[in-house]
C-alpha cells in the first residue's frame, strides 16, 4: 500500500517528476507525428502507385505483342483423305484456309494424316482463355492494354514541343473495371463508361485551332519551308516509305498525364504558377515505333481529358489512347502487349493466379507481375527508410530514458533518508525498490500517455499548425509542389500507438531499475545518519 | 525479553577499523522504561539500532523471549520492526510528503497489502487518531511535517511508533532536538505509555534531566556497559556518576 502512496505522492510533489514527464511526453509525441506523417505517406504513395497499376499485370517485352499459339491435331477423316490426297513422291500437306473468329485466327492445314488447327489468339480469345480456365474464379475483370513508349509533340506559343511519354492504348470502359482509371480523370472523373469522345467545348476549341492555322498559313498553305542550309548535325532521314501500310488513324481522343497539359513554374516573385498549355481539343502528334519492325508511327490526336493521379511521375508521363488506334498506328491489330486483371480479392488469392496464370503461359517472354512487384524497389524503400527513421526516433525516447536514470539517481539521493525510515518502519528492500520502480511505471505512464495525446492531436491538425508556422516564418514548411498532395498526409496506426507507448513506459521502467537497485541496496543506518 | 549478549560492532571509516560495541551484555526486561546513557561514541545508537534489527553485529547475538532474532531472515526481521519494535528518532525522521495521519499510518500501510488495507483502513485510521488525540495532535491532522515545530514533530513519530502496539519503543534521543519544556513533555508522554501500556522503552539520551522519569539507567563506557542502576529516580548516589559520564 505504502509503495501506491508514495509513488502517487512523490509524483505530485517532485518537480523533477514534471521533467521526466515532459521528456517521455515529447519523445513519444515525436515519434507518433512522425510515424502518422510517413505512414500517411507511404499510404497515399502507394495507393497512387497501386493506383494506374492494376492489381496484377500479364505482360510481355516482345514490341509486337502476345502471340498466344494454340495448336490442335487429329487424325484426317476418311473423307479428307480423299479430299486431300497424296501426290506420289511427296509428302501430303495442304494448307486449308483461314478463319477469323473474335478470339482467335485459325489457320487450318493438313500435315501428313493429320489434320492441324492453329489457333493465334486475338486479345479476347487470351482473356477468354484466362477467365475460362481455373484462375477465372478469382478474377473480377480483365482488360487487354498496349504499353509503349513514345514522343508527345505539340505547339506552345508557334514553336514544336516534345516529351517522352509512356502511351498506354486501352479500351476505357474495360480499364475502368480493372480499377485505377476513371477515378483519376478530371472531366470523367468516376464516370462508368468514360470515353475518348471529344466534348462541344473541345470540337469548338478545335475548329478554332483549324481556323486560326488557316487564317495564319492560308487554305492551302505548303509545308513550312525547309532550312536554307542543311544541318550537318541533323540525323539522316529515315530510309522508309511513311505511307505505305499505315492507315491515317482519324482524329480522335487521348487523355493526357495532367502534368503533361499544365506547366507549373516560380515567378520572379517566388510564387508558384500553374499554365494550362494544351487546353481540351488541342492536338497532339504522338510518335511512337510500329510493333513489328521499330519503324517510326505516329498520330495525331485532340486532347480530350486529362489523368491527375497527384503521383508527379505518372502525371508527368502517362498518355492513354483509344486501344484499337494505337494498334492500329502500331501494325499490330489484333494484338496486346499486356492484360491488367483486377481480382476479387488481392490479398487472398493474388499467389493462386499468379500460378495458374503461370501454367496459361509458361514461357520466359511473359511476366506475370502483381503491382507490388512491379513497384517492388520502391515499396521496399519506403519500407526501409520508415524502419530507420523509427530507430532513430526511438533514440528520442532512449535520450528521455537517460534523463529519467539522471534524475532517479537524484531522487533516490534526496530521499535517502526516506528510505532509511521506511527500513526502520518494516519496509523491505524489495519494497523500496518497488516504490521506485513504480515511480518509473507512473512517471512512463504519464509521459506516454500525454504524449500520446499529444501527438494524437498534433496529428489531426498538423495541416493547420502547418499553415500557422508557414505564415508566421513566411516559408513553406510543406511545399505543395514537391508532392502534387494538397495536404500532408497522416494515417495513424493504433498498432504503431500501442508500440510506442507501451515501449516509452518499458524504456521509462528499465531505466528506473538501477537507481531503485540502489535505494533497495542502502543500509538503513547510513541512509538515517545521511545529511 | 530483549537481550544483547556478548555484542561487538566495529566500522571502517577510510580503511580503518573504529570499534563501536567491545562485548556489550544487556537484558531489558519486560514492561520497564531503561534509559542508556553514556558519551558520544560510546555505542549507544548502536546498540539501539542492534535491538531493534536495523543492523546486524558483527559478533554476539541479540535475543528476544530468549530466541535469537539478529540472524534472522530478513522478512522476519522487517516484519519484527514493523510490529514488535516502534523507532523515535532524534530529528523525527518524518515523510515530508505526508500529512501527519498518513505519517502515523505509515506503519500499517508497510505491513498490508493494497487489499488488506482496504479492508481494514477505517479501523487503522481510527486508531491513528486515537493515538493524535492522545499526543495532543487531533488540531494537527492534515499538516504536513514542515508546519509543525519540533515537539509536535516529535510526538508524531510516537504516535507512528505506538501505531502497530508495539511490545518495545526503541527511542534515540527524543529530547535532543527539543527545548526542556517540550523534552520534559515527550519524557512524560513516553512514561504515561510506559505505565499505561506496558510497553518495553529503552531510551538513549544525553539529557540527565529526563533519566529520572525512567526505571534503570544503564551507562556506557568504551561499547560496554560500565554501570546499571536500577531505580535510578530514587538512587541518588547516582547523579553525580551521570555527570561524570557526560
Amino acid at each position: 500500500m505504502y509503495k501506491l502512496l508514495l509513488c502517487l505522492r512523490y509524483l505530485r510533489t517532485r518537480y523533477l517528476a514534471f521533467i521526466c514527464i515532459v521528456s517521455v511526453m515529447l519523445g513519444v509525441a515525436t515519434l507518433i507525428v512522425v510515424n502518422a506523417v510517413m505512414s500517411g505517406f507511404s499510404t497515399k504513395l502507394k495507393d497512387r502507385l497501386h493506383g494506374v497499376l492494376s492489381d496484377m499485370v500479364v505482360d510481355t517485352d516482345r514490341t509486337n505483342g502476345f502471340e498466344v499459339v494454340r495448336e490442335a491435331r487429329r487424325p484426317l477423316t476418311p473423307e479428307e483423305q480423299k479430299q486431300n490426297p497424296v501426290i506420289p513422291g511427296s509428302r501430303r500437306a495442304y494448307s486449308l484456309g483461314t478463319r477469323f473468329t473474335p478470339d482467335a485466327r485459325e489457320d487450318y492445314y493438313v500435315d501428313g494424316d493429320e489434320h492441324v488447327t492453329v489457333r493465334t489468339l486475338t486479345p479476347e480469345g487470351i482473356v477468354r482463355e484466362i477467365t475460362s480456365g481455373p484462375a477465372g474464379q478469382y478474377i473480377e475483370a480483365i482488360t487487354p492494354t498496349i504499353d509503349t513508349f513514345a514522343v508527345l509533340q505539340y505547339r506552345d506559343r508557334g514553336a514544336v514541343v516534345a516529351k517522352p511519354v509512356r502511351l498506354v492504348g486501352v479500351e476505357p470502359t474495360g480499364r475502368t473495371k480493372v480499377g485505377g482509371f476513371s477515378e483519376y480523370l478530371v472531366r470523367q472523373k468516376d464516370a462508368a463508361t468514360p470515353s475518348f469522345d471529344l466534348t462541344p467545348e473541345a470540337v469548338q476549341r478545335y475548329e478554332w485551332n483549324l481556323m486560326q492555322f488557316r487564317h495564319e498559313h492560308g487554305a492551302d498553305a505548303p509545308p513550312p519551308p525547309k532550312l536554307p542550309v542543311p544541318d550537318p548535325l541533323a540525323p539522316p532521314p529515315p530510309n522508309m516509305q511513311l505511307d505505305v501500310g499505315i492507315e491515317r488513324p482519324k482524329l480522335t481522343g487521348a487523355i493526357l498525364g495532367y502534368g503533361l497539359a499544365h506547366v507549373r513554374y516560380k515567378d520572379a516573385n517566388d510564387q508558384l504558377l500553374e499554365e494550362q498549355v494544351l487546353r481540351p481539343g488541342d492536338n497532339v502528334v504522338l510518335t511512337t515505333a510500329g510493333g513489328d519492325d521499330l519503324k517510326p508511327v505516329w498520330g495525331t490526336f485532340l486532347v480530350t481529358d486529362y489523368l491527375r493521379t497527384e503521383m508527379s511521375e505518372y502525371d508527368s508521363s502517362f498518355v492513354y489512347v483509344p486501344l484499337d488506334q494505337l494498334q492500329r498506328i502500331r501494325g499490330m491489330v489484333g494484338r496486346a502487349t499486356s492484360f491488367q486483371l483486377k481480382l476479387k480479392d488481392y490479398q487472398r488469392d493474388k499467389e493462386a493466379v499468379s500460378k495458374e496464370l503461370r501454367k496459361v503461359f509458361p514461357t520466359r517472354e511473359v511476366m506475370i507481375r502483381t503491382w507490388e512487384d512491379l513497384q517492388g524497389p520502391l515499396l521496399s524503400a519506403i519500407d526501409v527508410e520508415r524502419s530507420i527513421l523509427n530507430i532513430l526516433l526511438f533514440m528520442i525516447v532512449g535520450v528521455a530514458g537517460f534523463s529519467i536514470l539522471a534524475i532517479f539517481i537524484m531522487i533516490v539521493s534526496e530521499k535517502y533518508r526516506d528510505i532509511g525510515i521506511m527500513k526502520s518502519l518494516g519496509a523491505s528492500s524489495w519494497g523500496v525498490m518497488q516504490i521506485f520502480v513504480g515511480y518509473g511505471l507512473l512517471l512512463g505512464t504519464v509521459g506516454a500517455g500525454l504524449g500520446t495525446a499529444l501527438g494524437l492531436w498534433i496529428t489531426h491538425n498538423i495541416n493547420a499548425i502547418e499553415t500557422f508556422i508557414s505564415r508566421q516564418t513566411g516559408t513553406a514548411v510543406f511545399p505543395r509542389d514537391i508532392y502534387y498532395f494538397k495536404e500532408i498526409p497522416t494515417n495513424v496506426d493504433p498498432l504503431t500507438v500501442v508500440l510506442v507507448t507501451v515501449g516509452a513506459i518499458l524504456i521509462a521502467v528499465l531505466f528506473s531499475l538501477l537507481p531503485a537497485w540502489r535505494a533497495a541496496r542502502l543500509h538503513p543506518v547510513r541512509a538515517l545518519r545521511f545529511e | 525479553m530483549l537481550e544483547a549478549v556478548n555484542l561487538t560492532k566495529a566500522y571502517r571509516r577510510h580503511a580503518v577499523k573504529v570499534p563501536v560495541l567491545n562485548g556489550l551484555d544487556l537484558e531489558v526486561r519486560t514492561g520497564e522504561f531503561l534509559s542508556v546513557v553514556g558519551a558520544s561514541g560510546s555505542g549507544k545508537s548502536t546498540l539501539l539500532h542492534l535491538l531493534g534489527t536495523l543492523d546486524a553485529p558483527d559478533s554476539g547475538s541479540v535475543k528476544l523471549d530468549g530466541r535469537r532474532i539478529d540472524d534472522l531472515p530478513a522478512r522476519e526481521r522487517d516484519a519484527l520492526r514493523n510490529r514488535t519494535f516502534g523507532y523515535i528518532f532524534q530529528f523525527y525522521h518524518l515523510l515530508p510528503e505526508l500529512n501527519v495521519v498518513d505519517n502515523v499510518l505509515m506503519p500499517a500501510y508497510i505491513g498490508h497489502s493494497t487489499f488488506n488495507w482496504w479492508k481494514s483502513r477505517a479501523q487503522w485510521r481510527k486508531r491513528a487518531h486515537e493515538l493524535l488525540n492522545r499526543v495532543g495532535l487531533s488540531h494537527r491532522l492534515t499538516h504536513r511535517p514542515r508546519e509543525l515545530s519540533g515537539g509536535e514533530m516529535q510526538r508524531t513519530a510516537i504516535a507512528r511508533a505506538l501505531l502497530m502496539n508495539p511490545r518495545v519503543l526503541l527511542a534515540d534521543e527524543p529530547t535532543g532536538n527539543l527545548d526542556a519544556v517540550s523534552g520534559g513533555d515527550i519524557v512524560k508522554l513516553l512514561r504515561d505509555i510506559n505505565r499505561d501500556e506496558g510497553v518495553t522503552i529503552v531510551m538513549v539520551t544525553h539529557n540527565l534531566e529526563i533519566v529520572h522519569a525512567t526505571d534503570r539507567v544503564v551507562r556506557m563506557v568504551g561499547g560496554v556497559v560500565t554501570d546499571d542502576t536500577p531505580g535510578a529516580p530514587k538512587q541518588l548516589p547516582f547523579q553525580p556518576l551521570m555527570l561524570a559520564a557526560v
